[in-house]
């Protein structure tokens, strides 16, 4: 089935949900997504759709995917709902302890290699597509994409999740590095929309974070406010 | 994934007071990805008479040419129009003779008399078996919510402008929660003298 490995059968211990079909009953929970981060000049923008499905109904329209790590560090999520959490938990717990060790901020690599080290050891029971994006001050803005595998791998921009896959050629054509955080703003947002048109396992609203040494700034793109292309009637 | 949520759909129909109103989705996809979204679903099949076909595209499209044939044929020996509860068993017919390997089309039927202009709305299972109700039918991929707006939203003798925003809203409320429908939609208000046909603006998601 060609859902890019986002859903899988399987049982899984779903709380009593009477929105669901006989058939949904023993689908996981996945946030068949799509999910992007990029540089831009003075740190990183992420966003991502905010719909999550069991089976083919909607569970949640307004996901929160994009899921604090630090002050300065945020993650992408995609895949299984359950699995993003419990790692992002996990790794959230192991850098709160060595931010109380070191007395200062973590970076993005530390942050990018303790999910990795998560979704490569457990590669054979979870369904994690990640990305961490954030901002320290060694190295500024940096995006790390840890795909379904385990690996890890710095990149200027990246996208991930279900709706990746139907804009790779309007991301590697309009991709331009160290852009203004506006423009990055708007390739991102531009981006997910295009995803949010094709991909059924996208949707909703569009959430996008900035993020860089002054913090990080949350916006919401809602009904008429997403970008629009070309449509028939 | 089942055979019948393959494309996606999401079709209904309701009764009003003197007019019927049929409305779908406009999606075609493929699982998850969207090919295009001005595919049609419901079909003139008489003045005042339209059918549904909600399920699997293929069967969409040859269940339609299939019964305008038999329906053709009908209209030559009969020399009238069909009555909407006869079509009804017509189609029943046609999806029964496939009872061991059917067409996957669940359809609904909406349609006035032609000559007392009674509003009639049926649907009925991928295997013919039909269901008659004095309110209103839905069938798709998302059916367990359109039951839910429609159950909320319906209520008896609607006249045809108060019809339109009904469907509108309970069909538009029902495929935002589903994940392979969508993608625009059409509605019908059918009435003794006219037929409208109305696109609405949904979400592209």
């Amino acid at each position: 089935m060609a859902t890019s490995g986002m859903m899988t059968s399987g049982f899984s211990p779903v709380m009593a949900n009477p929105g669901m079909s006989f058939q949904e009953r023993s689908v996981e929970v996945s946030t068949g997504t799509t999910i992007m981060a990029t540089e831009f000049d003075g740190g990183v923008i992420i966003g991502a759709d905010s719909r999550t499905t069991t089976g083919a109904y909607i569970a949640n329209r307004v996901t929160d995917k994009l899921t604090k790590v630090t002050d300065y560090i945020y993650c992408c999520r995609s895949g299984s709902a359950a699995d993003t959490q419990a790692i992002a938990d996990i790794v959230k717990y192991h850098i709160n302890f060595q931010r109380m060790e070191m007395g200062e901020e973590p970076l993005v690599k530390t942050v990018a290699y303790i999910f990795k080290q998560l979704c490569y050891d457990y590669r054979d029971q979870l369904t994690a597509g990640i990305i961490v994006a954030g901002w320290d001050k060694r190295d500024g803005g940096q995006v790390y994409s840890i795909p379904i595998s385990g690996m890890v791998q710095r990149m200027p921009f990246c996208t991930g999740g279900s709706g990746s896959t139907y804009i790779y050629g309007f991301v590697d054509s309009q991709f331009k590095p160290n852009q203004s955080k506006e423009d990055s703003l708007q390739f991102v947002s531009k981006a997910v929309s295009l995803a949010i048109n094709r991909d059924g396992s996208s949707g909703g609203i569009i959430r996008l974070a900035a993020i860089s040494k002054d913090g990080v700034e949350r916006f919401t793109l809602t009904g008429d406010q997403l970008p629009k292309f070309y449509e028939d009637s | 994934m089942s055979i019948l949520a393959y494309n996606g759909a999401a079709i209904m129909a309701m009764k009003g007071k003197n007019c019927v109103a049929i409305a779908a989705d406009r999606r075609f996809g493929i699982q998850a990805q969207t090919v295009s979204m001005d595919f049609d679903k419901v079909f003139e099949m008489g003045p005042n008479l339209y059918i549904g076909l909600p399920g699997l595209a293929t069967d969409v499209q040859t269940v339609h040419s299939r019964l305008k044939f038999r329906l053709n044929m009908y209209e030559l020996r009969e020399n009238r129009r069909i009555k909407p509860k006869t079509f009804m068993s017509m189609v029943s017919n046609l999806l029964y003779e496939r009872r061991f390997g059917p067409y996957f089309v669940e359809p609904v039927i909406a349609g006035l008399d032609p000559k007392t202009g009674e509003p009639y709305i049926a649907s009925m299972d991928l295997i013919g078996c039909p269901m008659e109700t004095n309110d209103f039918v839905v069938s798709g991929t998302c059916s367990e919510q359109m039951y839910g707006m429609c159950e909320s939203l319906w209520e008896p003798d609607l006249e045809p402008d108060d019809l339109f925003e009904t469907i509108s809203q309970a069909l538009m409320n029902a495929f935002d929660r589903d994940a392979v429908s969508g993608w625009g939609a059409v509605v019908y208000i059918i009435e003794k003298d006219k037929v409208t046909k109305k696109m609405l603006k949904t979400r592209q998601d």
